[in-house]
C-alpha cells in the first residue's frame, strides 16, 4: 500500500525516506529537495507526518528537528483581492 | 592546492566543482542550509541582455555550462528555454540597449507590444511601450541547480559542511568550531555576507546588500513561455512546476528577510495590470531574499591577496555565476 504523506506534491512515505537516506536530514533541506510543504497546503497537511518520519529515521526529537519558516499567507489569497480590484 | 570556499550558493558550489575537476582539494562552508541565501530564493531568470561585452559573453557561457553540467552530473535542473522579455515604458532607451547588444553579437530583437502579444497572447499591450526579446533566455529552477552542483561536488571529493559558520581570520586561515584551518586560497563566495568577510579582513569593496521580495501562485499547466521583466520593477515567469513566480526588483539598504503585505499588494496590482487573466490565481507563499551588488553592475571578481572574490553578482547570479566560477577555478589553479 502506498502511504501518501504530502497530497499537494504527491509524495509517499517511501519518497520521504528515500530523500532522508540521500542525506537530506534537516527539515529545511528535505523541504527543498522533495517539494513537500511548498504546495497549496503550505505544510498544514503534511509537516507533522514528515516530522514523525524524520524523527524515526534520524533518532532526533521533534523539538530538535524544529519546523520550517512559516510563509504568508496562511491560506491562499487571490490576486484580485490583494489588488483591491473587485470588478 | 587546498582551497576553502565560504558560501554554498551557486558561485561557491560552482567554483568548488570546477576546482575539484582540476585536482584541487576543496572544502565548502555554508553557515546555514544550502539554498538559504539568494541562490535558493530567486526566480531563476536566465538572460544575456547586459550592457557590457564581458557580461554578455559570461552569460552565454553560463547557459552552455548549465546544459553541460546537467548531463555531466546527471541531475535535471528543470531548465526551460522559453525566451526572456524585457518590457519598458521608455522605448528609446530600450532600443539603444538592443542596438548595443546586437553590435556585441547577441541575438536580441526590439519588439512592439503587438509583437509581444504573438509570443504571449494574454499580455496587456497597454501596460508597456516596447520590448527587448532574447529568444535563448530561459527559466531555471534554482533548487535542483544547487542540489545538482552539491552532488557533483561530493562525487569529486569536495567536502561540503552545511550548518557550519566559518570565520575567515586571515587571508589563509578559517576558524571553524574553534579550530583554525589553513588553506592556500580562500574564496569569498558568501553573497550578501561577502562584505562582512572583506570588512573584517580590511579588504576594500563597494558591495551593498539589496533585499527583494517574491511570491508564488498555485500551479497552472505551463503556458507562459518567456521570463518577463518590466521597467517598473515587476517580473514574473512560470516554473516547470507550473507555479507563477514573481516579484519586484529590490532596493539597497535593508538586510532583513521579512515579508510584507505592502509588497504583495503592489505585486498584485502590477501583475494583474500586465496579465489581467491572472487575477483569479491565488498566492500560496511569499518570501524575501538578499543579494550583494557592486556600483558598476559587474561582479566583484579576482584575487585580493590570497582571498579570491567571487561575489557581487547583484540580481544576475543565476545568469552569470557559473562562467565566473569556471574562470575563477583556472585563475586559482594558476596562482
Amino acid at each position: 500500500m502506498r502511504k501518501v504523506v504530502c497530497r499537494c506534491e504527491d509524495l509517499s512515505e517511501e519518497d520521504i525516506i528515500h530523500a532522508i537516506e540521500l542525506g537530506f536530514k534537516d527539515i529545511e533541506s528535505l523541504k527543498r529537495f522533495t517539494g513537500a510543504m511548498t504546495g497549496p497546503c503550505q505544510g498544514k497537511g503534511c509537516m507533522m507526518h514528515i516530522l514523525r518520519i524524520l524523527s524515526q529515521k534520524t533518532g532526533k526529537s521533534v523539538e530538535e528537528i524544529g519546523v520550517t519558516t512559516q510563509r504568508q499567507p496562511v491560506n491562499p489569497v487571490p490576486l484580485y483581492i490583494l489588488s483591491g480590484d473587485e470588478k | 592546492m587546498k582551497v576553502a570556499v565560504i558560501g554554498g550558493g551557486i558561485s561557491g558550489l560552482g567554483v568548488a566543482y570546477f576546482l575539484a575537476k582540476l585536482g584541487a582539494e576543496v572544502e565548502v562552508f555554508e553557515q546555514k542550509y544550502l539554498l538559504y541565501g539568494a541562490s535558493g530564493r530567486n526566480s531563476g531568470g536566465i538572460t544575456a541582455q547586459f550592457m557590457d561585452k564581458e557580461l554578455i559573453e559570461m552569460a552565454l557561457r553560463t547557459m552552455k555550462l548549465y546544459e553541460k553540467l546537467q548531463s555531466e552530473i546527471k541531475f535535471n535542473f528543470l531548465l526551460r528555454k522559453g525566451g526572456y522579455l524585457k518590457l519598458s515604458d521608455n522605448p528609446r532607451e530600450l532600443e539603444k540597449e538592443v542596438e548595443y547588444q546586437k553590435s556585441a553579437g547577441l541575438k536580441v530583437k526590439f519588439l512592439s507590444p503587438e509583437d509581444v502579444k504573438e509570443i504571449f497572447p494574454d499580455i496587456n499591450t497597454n501596460a508597456f511601450k516596447a520590448a527587448s526579446y532574447f529568444k535563448d533566455g530561459a527559466v531555471i529552477f534554482p533548487w535542483p541547480v544547487i542540489w545538482g552542483l552539491a552532488k557533483g561536488c561530493r562525487e569529486l571529493g569536495v567536502k561540503i559542511y552545511d550548518w557550519t559558520p566559518a570565520e575567515v581570520v586571515s587571508e589563509t586561515e578559517v576558524k571553524v568550531k574553534n579550530e583554525v584551518k589553513k588553506y592556500d586560497v580562500i574564496v569569498n563566495a558568501a553573497g550578501a555576507w561577502s562584505a562582512e568577510i572583506n570588512n573584517k579582513l580590511g579588504i576594500k569593496n563597494d558591495l551593498r546588500v539589496v533585499k527583494e521580495e517574491i511570491c508564488v501562485t498555485e500551479s497552472l499547466r505551463p503556458y507562459i513561455d518567456p521570463y518577463i521583466i518590466h521597467s517598473n520593477g515587476l517580473y514574473l515567469s512560470q516554473s516547470m512546476r507550473g507555479e507563477i513566480v514573481g516579484g519586484i526588483v529590490g532596493k539597497a539598504g535593508e538586510k532583513s528577510l521579512d515579508s510584507s503585505l505592502d509588497f504583495l499588494v503592489k505585486y498584485a496590482k502590477l501583475a494583474t495590470k500586465l496579465v489581467p487573466k491572472l487575477r483569479g490565481l491565488s498566492i500560496l507563499r511569499q518570501w524575501s531574499g538578499v543579494y550583494d551588488e557592486t556600483k558598476n553592475g559587474k561582479p566583484n571578481f579576482g584575487f585580493t591577496g590570497k582571498v579570491f572574490q567571487l561575489n557581487g553578482f547583484g540580481k544576475n547570479g543565476m545568469s552569470l555565476a557559473l562562467a565566473y566560477a569556471e574562470k575563477a577555478s583556472k585563475e586559482i589553479m594558476k596562482s
